[in-house]
């Protein structure tokens, strides 16, 4: 518990300074914010014409696809105000200056992962929570369904903490971040709709390999009451081992790490 | 000429230097296609539905079209034009013998000739996995207009990127913020480079109509698809013209502007 304060308090530190940081740029966190915001409504525009022409999307109603949109929307965003430092780790590893981050007393992969979380998207997310909130309810979820989602959620959450590390402990092996985080993107991009759009074997990749599926659309089933029990379960599964995974990986690439260029 | 044949040469080489990047770059807009061909792929799982005024075919062949517009019209190096701005770079090209205008034009065409091909290759494979029925436009002077409208579409494009990339001579800072705002979120939706934009009520399609968004990607498309007349394409095209013309003064204008106020921060 002792220790778990005090990350927190180094978290709290590291957050007031990167949003400090940002705070020194109005017009860059304006122009950010703006375009977020218009590109969120843009495709909700297009979302909610697509369905009221279609009616529906693989067997799904209009308010469903909605809560998968805003499902797969609250875990991206949450990651990306948490896991913001991930994209700037580039150039930490190329210049050596990882070197100081080891040489801390903080954990290194906290500091690499949470070391700089960003205002912008937390500014975004309690807009789709209260959306979440308003489509959700219109779903007609029980208590058990709400319970489960949120579970779901978290675990969904984690699954996205694990890609993350993955893409760290890739970094400092490959040296490249950029692309592999924007890919990672691209792939998550993949449950903004139910995975049951996807044909096989694309839907089994995006279920198993990459569970985008568990991620997003498990979550959001067990709302309205689709989930499975196998799905719930794989869901548990897949997190203990994608966060392991993680770690070892992690650890094998600290061992690699050569301090280049310090 | 003969110099900026040169550029061209040494940028389409320059690409691959960083052959990671550059496929990661293709691979990026496969994953992104994937998204969108299996929702609509989805919306028309039976293959007698007609919507929003497409067939299966049609939709299809839209999608696929993303992919060979966006490689031509939206895949431009003169997104770096912000960036030399930004930190002072722009004063070696002020000092050389060049036209800064043409010199990012010509890189941008070599980047295009590149992405085509890779885009060419990526239908191809796509096409071998997916087996969508695609429209294939037989009339040749769709074809041409087609073509003229892909054609005028770089224009169009490369004017408002480089119009976007001045935004450093006013704000430094605001560079990428600039860049994201324009070629992320306005560009990626408003051209229908990620949906048809006629699924879009009709107002709000006509106020798209008055930007030039729509002429980037949207427009040629329906250009091959057949879904416009004779008297519809050549009205298109020549609106696409104006818009040339009208971007060509501005970006002069700003050009001029920009300049008085280069202080070449960073050299």
């Amino acid at each position: 518990m002792k220790k778990f304060m005090y990350y927190l308090r180094v978290w709290g530190i590291m957050s007031k300074n990167s949003f400090l940081m940002v705070a020194s740029q109005k017009m860059v966190f304006l122009i950010f914010l703006i375009g977020k915001l218009i590109r969120f409504g843009l495709f909700a525009v297009f979302l909610i014409f697509l369905l009221k022409g279609s009616q529906s999307l693989a067997g799904y109603t209009v308010n469903q696809i909605i809560f998968f949109f805003l499902t797969f929307n609250l875990i991206d965003i949450i990651a990306q105000f948490l896991f913001r430092e991930v994209y700037r780790f580039r150039p930490q590893i190329i210049s050596g200056s990882f070197d100081l981050t080891l040489a801390r007393p903080t954990n290194a992969l906290f500091r690499s992962l949470m070391g700089g979380a960003d205002i912008i998207d937390l500014v975004t997310i309690p807009p789709i929570i209260f959306a979440m909130v308003y489509v959700g309810a219109a779903l007609n979820p029980s208590i058990i369904h709400v319970s489960l989602f949120i579970i779901l959620l978290v675990n969904g959450f984690l699954i996205a903490t694990a890609f993350h590390i993955a893409v760290l402990a890739l970094g400092i092996i490959t040296l490249e971040i950029d692309h592999t985080i924007m890919i990672y993107r691209d792939l998550v991009n993949m449950g903004r709709f139910p995975v049951d759009i996807y044909r096989e074997p694309l839907r089994g990749i995006l279920t198993y390999l990459i569970p985008v599926g568990l991620m997003v659309t498990v979550p959001a089933k067990a709302l309205m009451g689709l989930a499975s029990a196998r799905g719930v379960i794989l869901s548990f599964g897949v997190v203990a081992a994608a966060v392991f995974l993680s770690l070892k990986f992690w650890k094998l690439a600290l061992r690699k790490y050569t301090s280049a260029s310090s | 000429m003969k110099k900026y044949w040169s550029v061209f040469k040494i940028s389409f080489v320059q690409e691959f230097v960083y052959k990671a990047n550059f496929i990661m770059w293709r691979v990026r807009n496969v994953f992104q296609i994937f998204i969108v061909f299996f929702l609509w792929d989805s919306i028309f799982a039976d293959p007698g539905r007609e919507l929003f005024g497409y067939n299966r075919a049609q939709i299809l062949t839209y999608v696929f079209g993303i992919i060979v517009v966006k490689a031509f019209v939206l895949s431009a190096r003169a997104v770096d034009v912000a960036g030399e701005i930004a930190d002072g770079r722009l004063t070696n090209y002020l000092l050389k013998p060049i036209g800064y205008f043409k010199y990012w034009l010509t890189r941008d065409l070599s980047s295009k000739a590149l992405n085509f091909a890779f885009a060419t290759v990526e239908v191809g494979i796509l096409y071998f996995i997916l087996r969508p029925p695609l429209f294939l436009q037989v009339s040749p002077i769709y074809v041409f207009a087609f073509l003229v409208a892909v054609a005028l579409a770089i224009l169009i494009f490369f004017h408002l990127l480089f119009i976007t990339g001045l935004v450093p001579f006013w704000y430094p800072e605001a560079a990428w913020g600039a860049q994201f705002l324009f070629v992320w979120v306005f560009t990626e939706f408003l051209s229908g480079a990620t949906f048809p934009l006629d699924i879009l009520p009709i107002a709000i399609q006509k106020g798209l109509y008055l930007t030039p968004f729509p002429y980037l990607v949207f427009f040629p498309i329906q250009v091959y698809l057949g879904k416009l007349g004779a008297i519809e394409i050549v009205k298109g095209l020549g609106i696409m013209a104006a818009w040339i013309v009208f971007l060509r003064f501005t970006t002069n204008w700003l050009w001029h502007k920009g300049l008085r106020v280069y202080r070449a921060e960073g050299r």
